[in-house]
């Protein structure tokens, strides 16, 4: 569990009941995407959610994809392994969500009313709220896009011509689509996606975790751009919070590099037609020592943002651990015990810095040009957990996000793609 | 804010459909996160041209001569906004009128866009006959079209056949092509057209929050504190024990004036704020964006001793508190940017209790009471005193609950400032207490 918005005297999220997503749609409308990035939002905001993809429930059933006639709804041979599949994924959504999960996602084209009436059944009699994803796409070229670079890739065409595996899944569509029923029940919850981003509808979802789904729906876009994590360059004079020192002389040095390094590295990626038309903007905290990094960079636009501070250390500023140790000897040991959620007095835990960076984290998914973040290793290493999908748990505290390195995070429909940069000392 | 993130949200809907007030909402919720914004309102252009109290015939679409002074008062509304926008660097201007036929949303949108302003259209439709007779009892009988001593029912029959008229030529939204948002029957359906830019999902995500169940918000500061007894600045002290008999007293006091409905405690992660809420019989939650503003490096001092270690910090303060930063520390400004999430989540609920600091309860008491940026850090939030807050269509009634308990004041009028400050935007609430200097 992440960065819940609150602490609730039992520990669970306090409004709101377990809730199952379901996708809907034809093959290669982005369902997967959606949620993935969904599940990876809700476990940031600490609500413990798990996925289940009937694909990967079919690909355990019948080891070897053999060819779109398997998705055939008229196919009747196959139709036993579909409905197995998908029946298991469902029964393990509502296992994990009757044994303390909050958030099932099942990933399915759950094409036809019958059989989305069913498992609204099943789940109501559970007490479990349903919420409806579909995603609807009309756009060729948004398909398209997706089929070559996503689906032909998959495990079922592994050692297949690219060709023959964009050919054999438009039949799987095409097979599909005389059995695929859009949502038009107006007493059901749900929401429709056109065309990614294009259009919205909202229908009857109410609720805290629904609403703030739909406000993440809103900001999130399949368009390429990078992300750049760099650390804020050294201070000089005492090693305190509340001091606010500014740049010390080799944290100058460290600011000129920086700029050197990433406008190389924007030449480079022009060079190659990787989003040419992407400007890079850069966000900083109100901290002197981060934004006095920016200095150099007079010709992007820059941001200084309070909510990109570093952890609030509290009775520990100045302090180095021996100290702390000395000072503060249960203090030390809570912190020891649990690092992500322990705060020392006046002070921030992870938690608190994850709850606090939300903002930042949605407004970074809005953005589609390129943006480079300056903060201090806690902020970065809370950002970077969130693009990973790492739970976090005892892990965030312990990533490493070393000084003189600038990273770069590409994210992609499954995951991100990383590329690490040194940055020279001298 | 940079010059390409201009909006216009424009208004659409039949008349009593809640227009002005979601215009309203929006308005004070972007000026309290700090984004210039202001509505502007097409019916008081036409109360100024024409009079106040005109009856249903002016909206009939084939009286040709009133169709004409409608659209000259949309022109001026529409002058004046862009004006707005060039001359005062507005971000978002909201503009409030029926706006029914395509026509007049093309003629906004040309105009607008042509300097180079986003244009993003907020329909409400309502469906629902019991919601539009709400709208029309709770609002419209006390508007200015309609003087005093008229007959309700007068009204009602009068307003109607004002919204017949409309009916008649009113045409949805459809432009695919434009950005828009579609609430209908109150965001029990809500359709989302072509967001562009964060700043206009954050206006639809505010929307989709709001509801208009009544409930109220109650508002305690914790106990007196130990660092209050000594004049102190922040710090995480226990309560005193004027403030643990404050602490005793409050759960009778809530429980007369909540007739019995439920309730929500939230306080920060705070001692004083935790143990104030110790006795109180109701689901409790912790913020940690509700702990009390960080004073940094002051943190412990008194206003002496202030003062003495930081005078020029002492003496910026006052020059413009809202936005000083404490050394190591946290401004105002900060704080409210802070608060955002807690009223996103205000504006959820039913009735919620917040045990909160001087600082955090200015800020929240500021977005719902519509105080300026300047007047915000010097509202009066005394120590052992319970604030209600009933949030009504246009504005806000409160009620202030003082204990007889004693307990020190913590109030610091600004010396170098009169007291006799503006307050923001259009709309006046009903306080039945003035909290200011």
């Amino acid at each position: 569990m992440a960065a819940q918005l609150y602490k609730t005297e039992s520990g669970r999220l306090f409004h709101a009941g377990a809730i199952a997503i379901i996708t809907v749609g034809l093959p290669a409308r982005g369902k997967t995407h959606i949620s993935r990035a969904l599940g990876r939002y809700l476990c940031w905001l600490g609500v413990p959610t798990q996925t289940f993809h009937v694909g990967q429930y079919r690909r355990k059933l019948v080891q070897k994809y053999s060819s779109h006639d398997f998705f055939d709804p008229a196919n009747e041979m196959t139709t036993p392994q579909r409905q197995q599949a998908a029946n298991e994924a469902l029964d393990d959504m509502i296992a994990f969500l009757l044994g303390g999960g909050q958030v099932g996602i099942y990933d399915g084209s759950n094409a036809t009313v019958e059989w989305r009436s069913h498992m609204l059944d099943r789940l109501q009699k559970n007490n479990i709220q349903t919420v409806f994803i579909e995603s609807v796409c009309n756009d060729e070229t948004i398909v398209d896009e997706n089929i070559r670079n996503v689906k032909a890739n998959s495990e079922d065409y592994r050692g297949w011509k690219l060709e023959d595996a964009i050919a054999d899944f438009k039949e799987r569509i095409k097979v599909t689509i005389p059995f695929y029923q859009t949502i038009e029940d107006e007493s059901l919850s749900y929401i429709k996606l056109i065309n990614v981003d294009q259009q919205i509808i909202v229908n009857n979802v109410q609720g805290f975790l629904p609403s703030r789904i739909v406000f993440y729906l809103m900001n999130l876009h399949t368009a390429p751009r990078a992300i750049y994590f760099a650390r804020n360059g050294y201070s000089s004079g005492e090693n305190s919070y509340k001091a606010d020192s500014p740049l010390s002389e080799e944290g100058h040095r460290y600011a000129k590099n920086l700029k050197q390094v990433i406008t190389k590295r924007l030449q480079e990626r022009e060079a190659q037609g990787d989003s040419p038309n992407n400007q890079l903007k850069i966000w900083t905290s109100t901290r002197c020592y981060s934004y006095s990094t920016a200095e150099y960079f007079n010709d992007h636009p820059v941001r200084h943002r309070k909510s990109l501070a570093e952890i609030n250390p509290g009775i520990c500023d100045g302090l180095t651990n021996a100290e702390i140790q000395a000072k503060y000897p249960d203090e030390y040991e809570a912190h020891l015990r649990d690092n992500y959620r322990h705060r020392y007095p006046r002070g921030e835990s992870y938690h608190d810095l994850a709850v606090r960076l939300e903002s930042v984290i949605l407004e970074l998914e809005h953005e589609k040009q390129d943006v480079l973040i300056i903060a201090h290793e806690s902020v970065l290493r809370c950002l970077y957990a969130y693009f990973r999908g790492i739970r976090p748990e005892r892990a965030i505290p312990d990533i490493a996000m070393p000084r003189n390195v600038l990273l770069e995070i590409r994210p992609s429909a499954y995951g991100i793609r990383e590329m690490k940069i040194g940055i020279p000392r001298e | 804010m940079n010059h390409n993130n201009r909006v216009a949200c424009v208004m659409v809907g039949l008349p009593a459909r809640g227009k002005t007030y979601i215009a309203q909402k929006v308005c004070r919720y972007l000026q309290w996160v700090g984004i210039q914004t202001k509505v502007f309102n097409v019916g008081n252009y036409r109360r100024q041209l024409t009079g106040a109290q005109t009856d249903h015939s002016f909206f009939d679409p084939h009286n040709e001569e009133a169709s004409q002074l409608r659209l000259q008062c949309a022109i001026e509304a529409l002058n004046d906004m862009l004006r707005w926008f060039k001359k005062d660097h507005g971000v978002v201007g909201i503009y409030d009128a029926t706006n029914s036929t395509a026509s007049r949303r093309r003629l906004l949108r040309e105009r607008l866009e042509a300097a180079d302003i986003q244009v993003m259209f907020i329909e409400s439709v309502c469906d629902a006959e019991d919601i539009v007779l709400r709208n029309i009892m709770q609002v419209k009988l006390n508007s200015p079209d309609y003087a005093d001593g008229v007959e309700s029912e007068t009204i009602v029959n009068d307003f109607r056949a004002r919204i017949e008229h409309y009916e008649g030529v009113y045409e949805p939204v459809t432009e695919d092509e434009s950005t828009f948002v579609k609430m209908v029957n109150v965001g029990s359906k809500v359709i989302i057209n072509r967001i562009c830019g964060y700043l206009q999902s954050r206006v639809v995500y505010y929307l989709m929050n709001l509801h208009i169940v009544p409930r109220a918000i109650f508002f305690s500061r914790h106990g007196e504190s130990m660092y209050n007894v000594l004049g102190k600045l922040g710090g995480d002290s226990d309560l005193s024990p004027r403030g643990r008999k404050y602490s005793e007293a409050l759960p009778g006091l809530i429980s007369k004036h909540l007739d019995g409905q439920n309730l929500t405690v939230w306080t920060s992660t705070m001692r004083r704020t935790i143990q104030t809420g110790q006795h109180l019989p109701y689901p409790k939650l912790q913020w940690k964006a509700l702990d009390e503003l960080d004073a940094g490096v002051c943190d412990g001092l008194t206003y002496e001793d202030v003062e003495q270690q930081y005078p020029e910090d002492f003496a910026l303060r006052d020059d413009d508190k809202f936005n000083y930063r404490y050394r190591g520390g946290e401004s105002y400004r900060d704080v409210v940017l802070r608060l955002e999430p807690v009223i996103m989540e205000l504006e959820r609920q039913h009735n919620i209790l917040i045990v909160g600091h001087q600082a955090i309860l200015r800020c929240i008491y500021a977005y719902y009471l519509n105080y300026s940026h300047e007047e915000l850090p010097y509202i009066k939030i005394p120590l052992h005193t319970v604030l209600k807050l009933t949030p009504r269509a246009y504005g806000c009634d409160v009620e202030q609950y003082k204990f007889d308990i004693e307990a020190v004041d913590t109030y610091r009028a600004n010396p170098k400032r009169p007291s006799s400050l503006k307050r923001v935007g259009a709309h006046t609430p009903t306080t039945s207490a003035d909290l200011r200097a």
